[in-house]
């Protein structure tokens, strides 16, 4: 007998939504029946166009400018978000940048930048949500990582760093949150074919596809369907787990 | 900060609907949340059912209490390094729990006392009382 996700009529908050993988994510659990807010920072066209597409499509997809740097501005963006849903079931936390080069070469930016964004608003958001989770006994949180966090790249040491972090991160949230059958688990996209990933490619060439074993780029929607699994009750029995999403990515 | 004193009345005001907001909590019977039951030994309360606690209280007063409050209300106006070392709580603070936590049993405060071991003392009046604190650290800002 067909079990359904369960998705339908959930309540979901996409960090990063505007585009790539967050982009994707967004319209595919909207198109699931979830009543969608994303954060974006600062690219309001690219949020406006998301948005509109939803609308048309008749999907409850809404965009709200939030730094998730900024841990006030991410309370209050969840408040607003509870205030008028009474819950949040789903949390998804995507947002990051890359900032790629040789340690000897990164400047201080550089790193406090990937690390507050990565790492810093994983805390932010995430701190801010778990109230509602644990007073509503439910919840899957999903964090987005990365294949850098587990395989060592050149000029990725803030970037893998960061990811590494999210792990970790997520094994342990997993514990404490467990005996209110919140589930928190991560994904590791490989080489995905975004804006982000536009100059590891083309800088990797075709000498990347070489270490993957599908011999191609992932999409976008590849990586969004890991999340969607993820966020769904046919993953209830999964937590503290990072699903690798790189079509066997591996180390030479 | 010195602070005033919480009367018994203060408590019993606020007890009822603290023990219903915990009861919700713990997800247990409200007969059971009684004002001097101790919440681990007595109701099975884990860690994270005091942060379920607080965040219900939070709503259900529409107060804000700081995280670890009450072990900071407890020690009251001691500076940290009188109220524990290393971890143990010191004479001066077991004396300064005791008369924050009066309404517990002088048989259930053990000594040597871990910090870590003070939220076993807590009991729904703990929660009373941190409630009380913070409607009147709200007014006292108002």
């Amino acid at each position: 007998m067909k079990v359904d996700s369960g998705l339908a009529g959930k309540v979901a908050i996409v960090t990063g939504g505007s585009r790539g993988i967050g982009r994707a994510i967004v319209e595919l659990l909207a198109d699931e029946g979830v009543d969608v807010t994303f954060f974006y920072r600062d690219n309001a066209q690219a949020a406006a166009d998301v948005v509109a597409a939803g609308s048309a499509a008749g999907l409850a997809i809404e965009a709200m400018q939030v730094d998730v740097c900024d841990a006030k501005a991410c309370a209050d963006a969840v408040e607003r978000i509870a205030a008028r849903t009474g819950r949040i079931d789903v949390l998804v936390n995507n947002a990051g940048v890359i900032r790629d080069n040789q340690l000897a070469a990164l400047d201080d930016d550089d790193i406090r930048v990937v690390l507050d964004t990565n790492v810093g608003g994983v805390f932010n958001i995430t701190r801010a949500v778990i109230p509602h989770m644990i007073m509503q006994r439910s919840g899957k949180i999903i964090n987005l990582s990365s294949v850098s966090a587990e395989k060592g790249g050149r000029g990725q040491t803030n970037y893998a760093a960061s990811k590494g972090a999210i792990n970790a991160f997520t094994r342990s949230l997993a514990v404490e949150l467990a005996p209110r059958k919140i589930t928190v688990n991560a994904v590791a996209p490989g080489v995905i074919e975004t804006e982000m990933s536009q100059d590891v490619r083309d800088l990797a060439g075709d000498q990347v596809k070489s270490r993957i074993l599908l011999k191609r780029y992932g999409k976008p929607q590849e990586v969004a369907y890991a999340v969607w699994f993820l966020a769904s009750r046919y993953a209830d029995y999964m937590t503290g787990q990072v699903v690798a999403v790189d079509g066997g990515f591996k180390m030479e | 900060m010195a602070q005033k004193e919480i009367s018994k009345e203060e408590i019993m005001a606020v007890y009822p609907k603290v023990a219903e907001t915990m009861a919700d909590a713990l997800g247990c019977d409200v007969d059971q949340v009684k004002l001097d039951v101790s919440l681990i030994e007595g109701l099975d309360a884990e860690s994270i059912d005091f942060l379920d606690m607080v965040f219900r209280l939070e709503r259900a007063f529409k107060i804000k209490i700081p995280r670890g409050k009450i072990v900071e209300n407890a020690r009251g106006d001691l500076p940290e390094a009188e109220f524990e070392q290393k971890g143990i709580v010191t004479e001066k603070g077991l004396a300064q729990l005791k008369s924050y936590l009066s309404e517990i049993p002088a048989e259930r405060f053990k000594t040597p006392m871990k910090v870590a071991d003070i939220p076993r003392l807590f009991t729904p009046a703990t929660f009373c009382k941190l409630v009380i604190s913070a409607q009147r650290e709200a007014k006292a800002a108002a």
